[in-house]
């Protein structure tokens, strides 16, 4: 059984453990700092961002965030009021949203949250959404939206605090706009006799709650479909967005969930598939009094009005949807059910994918007792005896997104002193972001709405390929150059070896000092120490003098041997 | 030069192939087959998403078209859109180039190809198609793993088996090995970017830290640990891959001898290229000596939910004229051991068929599928009950007619070579064979 019983106690190891899983990792010195507090308080201020100060973080993501110039965007001719783009030639922020979104472009939305997850100080937060973007799996290729993904995961990152209980956090993503179009419920219409679309909401109860063929038939996923008709959204005119190079071109740079109930809109106020003319009204999508009498899950609804004594802001159908999670009845509740799914994807995220059913019903009984806060759910988790038994240790392998944040949080230097370096500007992201497909996780764009197998899925030939190219660009100095002229060649990743902000705040006394510190940065599993032994030998042959210099053979070494602790076997693990 | 219809035709005839309308229902080829090659290769064509195969292959008469037409007021295909394939059936006139290899009596197809109980779900209907076995205990393996866990050399022939998607899925994973996932035709090399460009000082060791990487992988795939087993195990793919991937992990470059759909010049344009690029790094590998005997190809965007009248017409014309320029490129290339057409099959695949009635624009999930098998060696015809659209089940699907593994058992005996017994166990059980091999 899972021993969720609180540690009463901890180590720097284990401080370093909460970092890599329920962030992107610690640097020694901080999971020494982090494990001189209590246990239950560090992990409560750990995860609900107690005290954490992102004025910095804001200040450079701004304007410096990325250097990468930009091409300009030619007019087009045949629009009347076009003009041309020029090109930007100066860190600016990633322009995906707000004005910039009609550039509307996939790597640098990806480059942009990478941003976050390498240096906002919330890390937890951003794991979450990170961990949540997986299960509400949503695709750019379909939405094809940066400022509408980018919205949603927002509110994925709220689940960190203000949205944290699991019901609340299911509506949300269901009236989320780009939820709305990858699962089609945009085109959901049930007014008169039409025949729902059921494509959300069958992945609502098969992905997203409960489980494929966990309590739930095909009439209860037509009847949700019903329940769901019309759920759609609108854009106001500040949200409206258009090209200069082509005015007439519309895009959102965010959006408003709207029950397309035939009601009207108020002025200056657009319908999602026509942003060219305001719309006084919405169309009528709903389903009628008729059809919304419903058997949901064994309980009766009227999905065609919002139910007698709702909470403001509850529309139409939501109190079917939040029955999965809400009713408590023991006949008929599917709350044990959502648990033990959600239980699933927790522990084979966060702790281990090789759990015992005993352990996967012990963590659902105490997802249902704190009524499914995942805040509250996650905070015991991460004290517990359970989350940092040994064999739970480095039991994961790291997916390609958290093991390159986490490996950029490490190797990086802070963001103070790599936004202090010339040129200034942090162009990595918006670089390697091409590679994260072959990584095995194209952010912000899976293949389908089931995400991403986690643990030893992740590997495979072409993905551990990709991981030693990354881990090339992070651990060996790799440069880009854009323009030409002094400043135009950049760090790829702002690293230095030692210095300010550098790997190594003391020179090492010999190879094995090397090798130990780098191993507390990179955190990897254990590895053996034959491997060790080869490693150290082959870059400090015997006989050879140990020399640390300022810029040759000794940093040359080290970023070889970092480079091989990314890469090998125990890297890939958390 | 444009390739035309007409001249797709004429390239036919220049391979020497004469035209034949293959029948529904039973076996009759356009040209004899040829047989069963010494070295055969399996390419598989996942179609991704569960398509609506309906609309591929639509019934042109009867009572499945009356049925037909008023479950689907606005998406049903017009009789005058599809090529009569005999029997009341159908071939989608946007499924180019697919009509044609069907009267030259290369293929073989499965209308109402599936398992009993589908619970209309994508993954679910994915793994079990990906299992292939009547034993639960297959769990975490594939058919095809399974296959190669047997026929390939426990410690060699890595390239034998070679998904060219970036994933491996299921259906490619045996118990003591997988499929080598390639995604390129160069690069291949450890560490793949420290020999691509100039981007990185020069001061970095390739062969210590290639030594290094190989000593951290040799050691780690003695782990017991699960976790760095899986890691270096896909490591150890990688750098056993490359040791036999061209020269310095690139393959010579080639031409392809036919045009392939979004290549300037053919006719179709402004079509998902991906397959098409799929097929060619194939069709690249296969020139230049790998021993590739199973791919594993991709093409998804079927599951139409919405906007079928707009998506669909494109993701036929990508595979069928992909598959139909890839036949031709095939044709036209010599091996060592044999034309590379008559050696390959293709098995075309997805996890269901959809709703016969549509919703507001698409069709939501369904059961019964279609399969198809393109090639030489294949005796052309439909080897299935084409599905009674007037008996539908209580969610208005279609009632299977073929069980799926029967189409695995006729591949493994009467392409990849197993004997009988092997065939069983791979399966699980006995299933009876299709005939077209």
């Amino acid at each position: 059984m899972a021993n969720l019983t609180a540690k009463q106690s901890w180590t720097a190891d284990d401080a370093a453990h909460l970092g890599r899983r329920a962030g992107f990792g610690l640097s020694p010195e901080a999971a020494s700092a982090l494990a001189a507090q209590p246990i239950a308080g560090a992990v409560a201020a750990w995860v609900d961002g107690t005290g954490l100060d992102a004025t910095a973080f804001d200040g450079v993501w701004a304007d410096r965030a990325d250097p990468v110039w930009l091409g300009p965007v030619g007019r087009d001719t045949s629009i009347p009021g076009a003009v041309d783009v020029p090109a930007i030639q100066a860190p600016h922020r990633y322009l995906v949203d707000g004005a910039d979104s009609w550039r509307n472009d996939l790597g640098r939305a990806q480059a942009s949250w990478m941003f976050r997850m390498q240096y906002h100080p919330h890390a937890f937060a951003e794991r979450m959404a990170l961990f949540l973007h997986n299960l509400f799996a949503t695709g750019h290729e379909k939405v094809q939206s940066t400022a509408l993904m980018l919205g949603q995961i927002a509110t994925l990152r709220r689940s960190a605090t203000d949205l944290s209980a699991f019901e609340d956090l299911l509506v949300a993503v269901s009236k989320d706009p780009a939820m709305a179009l990858w699962l089609d419920s945009v085109r959901n219409r049930a007014d008169g006799s039409n025949v729902p679309n059921e494509n959300y909401a069958r992945e609502v109860m098969e992905l997203y709650s409960l489980g494929a063929d966990n309590g739930y038939s095909q009439d209860d996923i037509t009847r949700l479909a019903l329940a769901l008709s019309g759920w759609s959204f609108t854009v106001s005119e500040g949200q409206r967005i258009s090209s200069p190079a082509r005015p007439t071109s519309f895009t959102a740079s965010g959006a408003t969930f709207r029950l397309y109930d035939g009601g009207a809109l108020p002025a200056g106020t657009y319908r999602w598939d026509n942003l060219g003319a305001p719309a006084t009204t919405v169309p009528n999508r709903h389903v009628n009094a008729t059809r919304g009498a419903i058997t949901f899950l064994e309980q009766a609804f009227d999905v065609s009005q919002v139910p007698a004594g709702a909470p403001a802001g509850w529309v139409a159908g939501e109190d079917a949807l939040r029955s999965i999670v809400r009713n408590r009845d023991p006949a008929t509740s599917r709350r044990p059910r959502c648990a033990q799914f959600l239980a699933r994807r927790i522990l084979t995220h966060f702790v281990t994918a090789r759990f015992t059913a005993q352990d996967l019903a012990d963590v659902a009984a105490r997802i249902e007792a704190l009524d499914f806060d995942l805040r509250d759910v996650l905070v015991e988790l991460f004290q517990s005896e359970y989350f940092h038994a040994p064999e739970n240790r480095f039991a994961l392998v790291e997916g390609p997104i958290s093991w390159v944040a986490r490996a950029a949080r490490a190797l990086c230097m802070p963001l103070a002193e790599a936004d202090a370096a010339t040129p200034r500007g942090f162009p990595a992201w918006a670089q390697v972001a091409p590679s994260f497909d072959a990584a095995g996780m194209r952010l912000l764009d899976p293949a389908g709405p089931n995400g991403w197998k986690e643990d030893a899925a992740w590997m495979n030939s072409t993905t551990a390929r990709t991981r030693t190219r990354l881990a090339a660009a992070l651990a060996l100095g790799e440069t880009f150059t854009q323009g030409s002229g002094a400043g135009s060649t950049y760090q790829l990743f702002p690293t230095a070896v030692d210095g300010a902000g550098g790997w190594f705040p003391s020179p090492p006394a010999d190879q094995a000092a090397v090798y130990d510190r780098l191993v507390a940065l990179l955190q990897p599993a254990p590895i053996a120490a034959s491997v060790r032994d080869a490693w150290l030998s082959s870059l400090w042959p015997t006989g050879s003098t140990f020399v640390w210099d300022g810029t040759g053979t000794g940093q040359r070494k080290a970023r070889q041997l970092a480079f091989l602790v990314l890469c090998s076997p125990s890297g890939q693990r958390y | 030069m444009a390739i035309t219809r007409r001249r797709f035709l004429q390239g036919m005839g220049a391979t020497g192939l004469a035209a034949g309308l293959a029948s529904c229902s039973h076996p009759q080829p356009g040209q004899p087959a040829t047989g069963r090659p010494a070295r055969p290769i399996l390419v598989i064509v996942n179609i991704d998403g569960g398509y609506d195969w309906l609309n591929v292959m639509p019934p042109l008469s009867g009572p499945n078209r009356t049925l037909y037409e008023s479950a689907r007021p606005t998406l049903a295909v017009p009789t005058t859109g599809a090529d009569d394939l005999g029997g009341g059936m159908g071939l989608n006139r946007d499924f180019a180039g697919m009509f044609e290899l069907a009267q030259l009596g290369r293929v073989a197809w499965f209308p109402g190809i599936g398992m009993a109980n589908a619970n209309l779900s994508h993954f679910v209907a994915t793994d079990l198609w990906g299992q292939g076995s009547s034993a639960a205990a297959a769990g975490n393996t594939g058919w095809l793993g399974r296959y190669a866990d047997g026929a390939f050399a426990p410690a060699g022939d890595v390239l034998r088996g070679i998904t060219v998607t970036g994933d491996v899925p299921l259906m490619l994973r045996g118990s003591s090995r997988s499929f080598v996932s390639i995604t390129g035709a160069s690069g291949y090399v450890y560490p793949s970017w420290l020999r691509s460009n100039g981007r990185l000082p020069a001061t970095w060791e390739p062969q210590l830290l290639e030594n290094g990487f190989t000593a951290a992988v040799q050691e780690g795939v003695a782990s017991g640990d699960p976790a760095q087993l899986a890691a270096a195990t896909a490591e150890r793919l990688f750098l056993d891959a490359q040791n036999d991937f061209g020269v310095d992990g690139t393959l010579a470059a080639r031409t392809p001898a036919a045009l392939y759909p979004g290549d300037p010049g053919h006719p179709i344009q402004g079509v998902s290229t991906g397959l098409a690029r799929q097929f060619k790094l194939i069709a690249q590998m296969i020139a230049g000596g790998i021993p590739g005997e199973v791919f594993f190809t991709r093409l998804g965007g079927w599951d139409t939910h919405s906007n079928q009248l707009t998506d669909h017409p494109r993701l036929m014309r990508a595979l069928g004229g992909s598959i139909r320029s890839f036949y031709e490129d095939l044709s036209l290339l010599q091996t060592p051991d044999g034309n590379a057409g008559e050696r390959t099959m293709i098995l075309a695949w997805s996890e269901f068929g959809r709703r016969v009635p549509e919703n507001n624009g698409g069709t939501d999930h369904g059961t019964a599928g279609l399969a198809f098998c393109v090639g030489r060696g294949v005796k052309g015809g439909v080897y299935s009950p084409y599905p009674d659209l007037t008996r539908l089940d209580r969610n208005n699907n279609m009632v299977e007619t073929v069980d799926y593994r029967r189409l695995y058992g006729t591949v493994l005996q009467g392409w990849l070579g197993r004997d009988q017994a092997a065939t069983d166990a791979l399966l699980g059980a006995r299933y009876d064979a299709l005939g077209f091999l």
